[in-house]
């Protein structure tokens, strides 16, 4: 056998072996995809390959980490550029006198340079800056990960430039330095040089252990994929091609009869969230913006989708399986989520964090497990249909003390639906600011109505905590007057709602527009029927997870706040990047154990970092509630007010504010 | 071990109790009904000894109406069996009689251990748990926690004046009224609820009413304030003042 015919067996050797071991160790995970539930993700191609390619080419989501972004595209378009290397490098040995050509040459040796110091920025950023997102990632991982691609890249510039030398002895060609291939050039005269390119022995030694450095570590390096975050390679592209497209505020998809909410084994999730779980590269994106993980609380986003992968492993190696909630993720981790979804919004390869975490919750809730706070608002959702325990026919008291009554949607037919929620109606301190946006509403002289005992809550929150019947049933319950009251669209002035009668009620069939109060604020200016006077105060703007991040409605807010003449300043982490007020998911009746530092404080914080703003706006109840607390808790009571949109535009418009305190100065 | 869990439902104190004003009765349709709290407790602790030492646990009711939905979540959270009373009764049945007719399905059965709440709102002419046991003649224990059951034994405990607490033993079958379980009542999800509503049956056992001597309630009604708080409304500084008025009102002041 001649050497070249041994370099040849050797590439179909480790090939072979190592796509087979790859084949074997992937198929058990294609086994478990198989065995999981349904879910389309195939429907409208089109867009999704568009929207693939612009994540994986574009960076997009990558990006917003500068450093890691650019060094991870220097590595990722190594992987894709330099697969003219693993054809021209196999090729040689099969086709002597195979040649790249000028130009390629080029590119392939500029990439390796680039992912030479991508590995560099990598190693830095792991070794050095060490970012606290990395901390419960497999760091060793992440660093073999690293060497075996430099050891590829060096591979690939041994054999390049002993090339030409041991092609002489080994395929009996002529080839000279090509300066195009600008690596193997600058080496190939060090070896003349250093007289290394003259010795037969070593020259063929230079370009064989080239070879195989660069060949044979690309071939170990898929055999080491299937039990590494670097399956990322594969899966992430697909993971994102087959990213969700469903509302993103839907949390639950149309259940089958026999296909409960509850999470218990890996055969409960649908295939994406088990394809989730090896795709995660465990970048810790999703820990760093993860308001319960800031908190201090033992919830990471990452370490959830860790704890699936492993445990699911463990089980493909035959081990006994474990029970998903409560043992492989604690109900802590389950139970501090504020569902949120900044860990979906982070998430370079679009795992979705938050379905998974509900489901888990759903089934500790089943087997009557939860924070006993939040048992007592279920069971008051359950009775009176609301969280604050208090009679239903109590709901409406908010509207006494107008001047005019607010319509019975119930009873005469309205142009507007109002669904008022339940912190609005029943909050002794949100219900003055119901009356605001009641009386706002009148000054515009817009047909509207609510459905006075007629509502119960959403269900939102209930979905949420896991009761997938509870919300089904507060939802019939709303739905019976939904369906029955005339109106043309609805509003909410709670998010929360808002997102329940958008994206969850779909499902039942309810399929009428659904808009936040700062919508239909902004046409009643544009249509002239609210003229407000410019302001003139610089506020910053908190965006609802609820209103912002999953339903992406950013620019109402901003435009009203525009509209009255109101300076905006943004805070660092704002749009789709804004940081949760820490009351969503159930988060706000739940005990505060192990907080040990609240979300809203934090967020606080943030804004009196902003110079000179004295107003933090908000556009939810919820919020209002939080972050009151949170101004006083920060002793930041002198410095910053917390004002509801609403109450600005009251102020623009000339209506009096009935709590003096409210008034703007 | 066998153990019966005695529930109520009584009525719903969120919405203010309907008089009639004229008769001075309770309007009992007009009210929502839940499961009473104390009894509640009962089966908590009854499906904790269930956990501990095992134990067929059957959640019992007197049907006075909407009695399903309390039964099928005993048996969400854990109990074996549902049994339904049921006669020509109404919310309005006295404890006596209501007594009674425990009694009588009890009777013949072979528990070892029944458990109900301690009390309920409701409690006009007795407690159910005192009341069973004295109709048939077994030990009983009121005022409970800490129900264990050992072979066919059961230890629990008792809180006395003066800072002690007794630990007693009984032997079976014994009634007990429960007054705290262990743990907080666990929560049914309303989804297995109603798929235990689908998948299992209840018991129904047909009873009747037994004359009982019994009270006569002339009526009901809303005591008249002698005396009421006063809401300090305001900021600090204004309740402050106010405060101060107070006490300078009725003397209180010094200096």
């Amino acid at each position: 056998m001649t050497g070249q015919e041994g370099l040849a067996v050797f590439t179909i050797l480790i090939f072979a072996g190592a796509t087979a071991y790859f084949i074997a160790r992937m198929l058990p995970i294609l086994r478990v995809l198989r065995k999981a539930r349904a879910t389309d993700r195939l429907d409208n191609w089109p867009s999704r390959l568009g929207f693939m390619l612009g994540q994986v080419f574009g960076h997009k989501r990558l990006l917003q980490k500068r450093l890691s972004g650019i060094l991870h595209f220097f590595i990722f378009s190594g992987f894709v550029i330099l697969f003219i290397d693993i054809v021209a490098s196999i090729g040689q040995v099969f086709v002597p006198g195979l040649k790249l050509d000028a130009a390629l040459a080029f590119i392939v040796d500029l990439w390796v340079a680039l992912v030479l110091v991508g590995i560099i920025l990598a190693v830095y950023q792991r070794a050095i800056i060490r970012p606290e997102r990395y901390h419960g990632s497999d760091e060793k991982d992440g660093y073999v990960i690293l060497g075996m691609i430099g050891v590829i890249m060096v591979g690939i510039m041994l054999h390049e430039s002993f090339y030409p030398f041991a092609a002489h002895y080994w395929y009996h060609l002529q080839v000279r330095l090509d300066p195009w291939e600008f690596l193997g050039y600058t080496l190939g005269h060090l070896w003349l040089q250093t007289g290394m390119a003259s010795t037969p022995v070593i020259a063929e030694a230079g370009y064989i252990t080239g070879y195989v450095l660069d060949i044979g570590m690309v071939f170990a390096f898929l055999a080491y994929l299937p039990t590494s975050k670097h399956l990322h390679i594969f899966l992430a592209v697909p993971s994102i091609f087959l990213h969700k497209t469903r509302p993103a505020g839907e949390l639950v998809p149309p259940l089958t009869e026999d296909a409960g909410m509850a999470i218990r084994t890996f055969q409960d999730m649908n295939w994406k969230d088990v394809l989730d779980v090896f795709t995660c590269t465990e970048c810790g994106r999703c820990q760093a913006v993860c308001p319960a993980h800031a908190a201090g609380q033992p919830l990471s986003p990452k370490m959830v989708i860790l704890e699936l992968r492993d445990a699911l492993r463990q089980e493909l190696a035959g081990a006994e399986p474990r029970a998903l909630a409560g043992d492989v993720v604690s109900a802590e981790e389950l139970w501090a989520c504020t569902t949120c979804g900044a860990c979906q919004e982070a998430c370079p390869v679009f795992i979705e964090h938050v379905p998974k975490i509900a489901g888990l919750r759903a089934a500790l809730l089943e087997d009557g497990e939860i924070d006993k706070n939040s048992q007592k608002v279920l069971v008051a959702w359950d009775r009176q249909g609301n969280s604050f325990g208090q009679p239903l026919r109590r709901r409406p008291n908010w509207t006494k003390g107008l001047d005019v009554a607010i319509k019975d949607a119930r009873k005469e037919p309205v142009d507007w639906l109002w669904f008022v929620g339940d912190f609005a109606s029943y909050d002794p301190r949100l219900q003055e600011l119901s009356r605001l946006v009641a009386r706002l509403l009148q000054r515009a002289g817009l047909d509207f109505g609510i459905l006075y005992e007629g509502e119960s809550n959403a269900g939102n929150e209930a979905l949420r905590l896991g009761e997938y019947g509870l919300f089904e049933s507060l939802a019939q319950k709303n739905l019976k007057w939904l369906n029955e009251a005339q109106y043309r669209q609805i509003f909410t002035t709670d998010p929360h709602s808002l997102n329940a009668l958008r994206n969850e009620y779909r499902k039942l069939g309810f399929d009428k527009p659904v808009k936040h109060y700062t919508q239909v604020f902004v046409d009643l200016i544009d249509q002239g029927r609210l003229s407000p006077a410019p302001l003139g105060v610089r506020v910053t703007y908190h965006d609802p997870c609820y209103l912002g991040r999953w339903n992406r409605i950013f620019d109402a807010p901003r435009q009203l706040l525009e509209k009255m003449g109101v300076e905006l300043v943004e805070m660092p982490r704002h749009g789709p990047n804004s940081f949760c007020c820490g009351a969503g998911g159930g988060r706000i009746w739940m005990e505060e154990d192990g907080i040990k530092e609240r979300p809203a404080d934090n967020r606080i914080k943030e804004a009196a970092s902003l110079e000179d703003v004295g107003y933090f706006v908000v556009a939810c109840p919820k919020d209002m509630s939080m972050f009151s607390a949170a101004v006083q808790s920060t002793g930041n009571d002198g410095r910053m007010k917390v004002v509801d949109v609403a109450e600005l535009l009251a102020q623009a418009v000339g209506l009096t504010v009935p709590d003096a305190e409210l008034a703007i100065k | 071990m066998r153990i019966a869990v005695l529930l109520k439902s009584v009525p719903d104190l969120i919405e203010d109790i309907p008089i009639d004003e004229e008769s001075g009765e309770i309007l009992y349709d007009e009210m929502s009904y839940i499961p009473s709290e104390w009894d509640d407790q009962a089966l908590e602790e009854a499906l904790l000894i269930k956990e501990e030492s095992g134990a067929e646990v059957t959640a019992i009711t007197v049907d006075t109406g909407e009695s399903d939905t309390m039964l099928f979540t005993a048996l969400a959270k854990g109990a074996d069996h549902g049994v339904k009373l049921v006669g020509d009764f109404d919310p309005s049945l006295p404890n006596r009689q209501r007594a009674h007719i425990f009694s009588q399905y009890l009777g013949p059965q072979s528990f070892d251990l029944v458990l109900s709440g301690v009390q309920a709102i409701d409690d006009i002419d007795g407690q159910i748990p005192g009341l069973v046991a004295g109709i048939l003649g077994w030990p009983h224990a009121s005022v409970v926690t800490e129900v264990r059951a050992h072979d066919n034994r059961v230890i629990f405990r008792q809180e006395y004046a003066g800072g002690l607490v007794a630990e007693i033993k009984v032997s079976t079958p014994a009634v007990i009224g429960v007054q705290a379980a262990r743990k907080p009542p666990r929560y049914a999800s309303i989804a297995k609820v109603r798929q235990i509503a689908k998948s299992s049956q209840l018991e129904e056992v047909e009873m009747s009413i037994q004359e009982v001597p019994s009270l006569e309630i002339l009526r009901f009604y809303k005591p008249i304030a002698s005396g009421h708080a006063e809401m300090i409304d305001g900021d600090v500084d204004e309740a402050v003042d106010r405060i101060i008025e107070i006490l300078q009102e009725h003397n209180l002041m010094r200096g």
